[in-house]
């Protein structure tokens, strides 16, 4: 049994997208920065990696950025992790990511990740501190298992605990039973927790996510000839008092994997200032004379955004829409066929019959694209239309886009906070005695 | 595997005071009480048995012995007559969370609610309210029928 009451512990919670990190207790994580970092070869051969890009398959069409998963070239890059080292432009610097589909393909990366948490943004060390980490509703043994090696082994910490992203997200809103709708960065997941448990026949995830959003509106600003210019990519001067030129400036060896990321963090923040879900689904002729919103973007011209404001949304309620956006058409992604409303009555239905009322009743909408306005009001109009008559549909989200966005990392924080659960941690002491595969015990 | 597991994915650790049990059985066995209220001492890590209410108590003072912004578990007796005329009575167990309850409470509550529930033996059904209309007296009829 692990005693450590008076040491706070540590709650990390690595997404597709950002990671969250802080101390357990407080209402919010201290450190969140972006699950991707910046790699550069470090042997210099440039000319190594060109013709390895060429016979990669495909860009990674989910998140747009290239994961290198070759052994070969771990030792010998530099990784760059937190939004400012990435926020400078570096020649040959190629963005990766450590996730894929959900699973960690790259535990290197995930390393330095935890070590830029602990080090640079928290400015503890780790040996003192047990550490909560949320884990995806669907993790699997082995990943489990290495990453407890990598949190004893590497990082010597005194207790770890890994919990269900879905049931800190239904424990964090009070229930013990409840449907777990999470949008985020890299995907949607659909989960049915019940009295704590994952049921994991009713897991369903979906790459449609803010990500993939982010992209379609990109797309659809492309085809209608606006190219978002990345900050790096121009100078501004004044050239009179209040009026400004921007002049483009060329760096030859920008990589690809960087220019799209800068491109769509600009995206996603327009997505995040226009975007709504519409009440109704997405009609092309109904939204053809909507007024425009417009938005000024980094190099000074603005734009005009007017259908797609609403279009790009209701790609989570009809997938297929991907399809009608320039650019987009070849996506055909099996996974993504089906839409939020489909994803949660198919859920629910593979559930015991038993439980499905109290599931309807009980839909809670977490993660960061589940911020979206209208989302939970149509979710909800969506499910009433299509669930069968007996059942109440009730979808809830927390009225503070803090507590939606960020649910899962505050159910770790005040779990690992509460006296009662200090016995409940997974010990170096126990690991040291009965071995790596004792978390599956610990943290069922 | 249901039958395997021994407590919930991310358990609170909660204990629970002995005389829950005895309190809850004097409801199931004796019908000594119409409820029974617990709340969680988080001083001393074990939830405890807050208030009991006599057979004669009604649905209505029930509910309103439920605070309205904080969480709390309860048994209730529900005593009903089935359309063939017959005496019934069923037990249910309620796991009561306000949405205006601090998050914390949530989530103290609904982390220790299944090393709790187990150990209240007998129990017909289970319901989580959020609010009065969830915990209705309709909802516990169309229940126990």
């Amino acid at each position: 049994m692990y005693g450590g009451d008076e040491v706070s512990a540590i709650v990390i919670d690595l997404g597709s997208h950002t990671c969250k990190a802080g101390y357990a207790g407080e209402d919010a994580p201290k450190a969140v920065f972006p699950s991707v970092v910046g790699s550069i070869d470090q042997a210099g051969a440039v000319e190594d990696i060109k013709p390895e890009r060429d016979s990669e398959p495909m860009p990674d069409s989910k998140n747009g950025v290239r994961s290198f998963d070759s052994e070969k070239t771990k030792s010998k890059r530099k990784l760059y992790v937190g939004s400012q080292a990435l926020g400078y432009r570096r020649d040959h610097m190629e963005v990766i990511s450590p996730i894929r589909d959900g699973v960690v393909v790259d535990w290197d990366v995930v390393d330095k990740i935890w070590d830029h948490a602990f080090r640079e943004r928290l400015l503890i060390d780790p040996k003192e501190h047990p550490m909560l980490l949320a884990e995806p509703s669907s993790n699997v043994p082995q990943q489990r298992e290495r990453a407890a090696e990598l949190m004893f082994e590497s990082y010597k910490v005194p207790a770890l605990f890994l919990a269900k992203n879905a049931v800190l997200t239904s424990f964090a809103s009070g229930r013990a039973t409840s449907l777990v709708v999470d949008s985020g960065g890299g995907s949607t997941t659909v989960a049915a927790v019940h009295d704590g448990f994952v049921l994991q026949k009713a897991v369903s995830s979906s790459p449609i996510g803010g990500e993939f959003l982010s992209e379609c509106m990109m797309k659809s600003l492309e085809s209608k000839g606006i190219v978002l210019k990345p900050r790096y990519s121009f100078k501004r001067k004044e050239i009179r008092p209040g009026e400004f030129q921007s002049i483009d400036l060329d760096f030859p060896n920008t990589t690809e994997s960087y220019r799209l990321y800068c491109q769509k963090l600009i995206a996603s923040d327009i997505k995040e200032c226009v975007c709504r879900a519409p009440d109704t689904a997405y009609d092309e002729s109904a939204y053809a004379n909507i007024p425009m919103t417009s938005y000024e973007l980094p190099d000074g011209q603005t734009i005009e955004i007017g259908a797609d404001r609403f279009k790009i949304p209701d790609i989570l309620f009809n997938p297929s829409l991907v399809q009608t956006i320039p650019g987009m058409e070849s996506f055909n992604d099996p996974a993504a066929f089906r839409g939020l409303p489909q994803m949660v009555i198919e859920s629910i239905n593979k559930c015991d019959v038993d439980i499905r009322r109290e599931l309807f009743s009980s839909i809670l909408l977490a993660g960061g694209t589940a911020s979206m306005q209208q989302l939970k009001e149509r979710l909800e109009k969506d499910l009433m239309e299509e669930a069968p008559q007996a059942a109440r549909v009730k979808v809830l989200a927390s009225g503070n886009a803090t507590e939606r966005r960020f649910s899962v990392w505050i159910g770790g924080s005040i779990l690992a906070s509460l006296g009662s659960f200090q016995q409940m941690w997974f010990s170096k002491a126990e690991y040291d005695e009965h071995g790596v595969s004792y978390i599956q015990r610990k943290c069922p | 595997m249901a039958f395997l597991r021994s407590s919930s994915n991310a358990s609170s650790g909660m204990g629970v005071a002995d005389d829950c049990k005895h309190i809850f059985s004097e409801l199931q066995r004796k019908k000594m009480h119409r409820y029974v209220v617990f709340k969680i001492d988080e001083k001393r890590k074990e939830v405890i048995v807050e208030k009991t209410g006599a057979a004669t108590e009604s649905y209505d003072e029930f509910v309103a012995s439920l605070p309205e912004n904080d969480c709390r578990y309860a048994v209730y007796d529900f005593d009903f007559v089935t359309e063939e005329n017959c005496q019934k009575s069923k037990i249910f167990f309620v796991a009561w969370s306000p949405a205006v309850s601090r998050i914390r409470a949530k989530m103290l509550y609904a982390a220790s609610k299944d090393r709790f529930r187990r150990e209240l033996d007998g129990i017909h059904y289970e319901i989580q309210a959020t609010d009065p209309t969830e915990m209705d007296i309709d909802v516990l009829r169309e229940r126990a029928n």
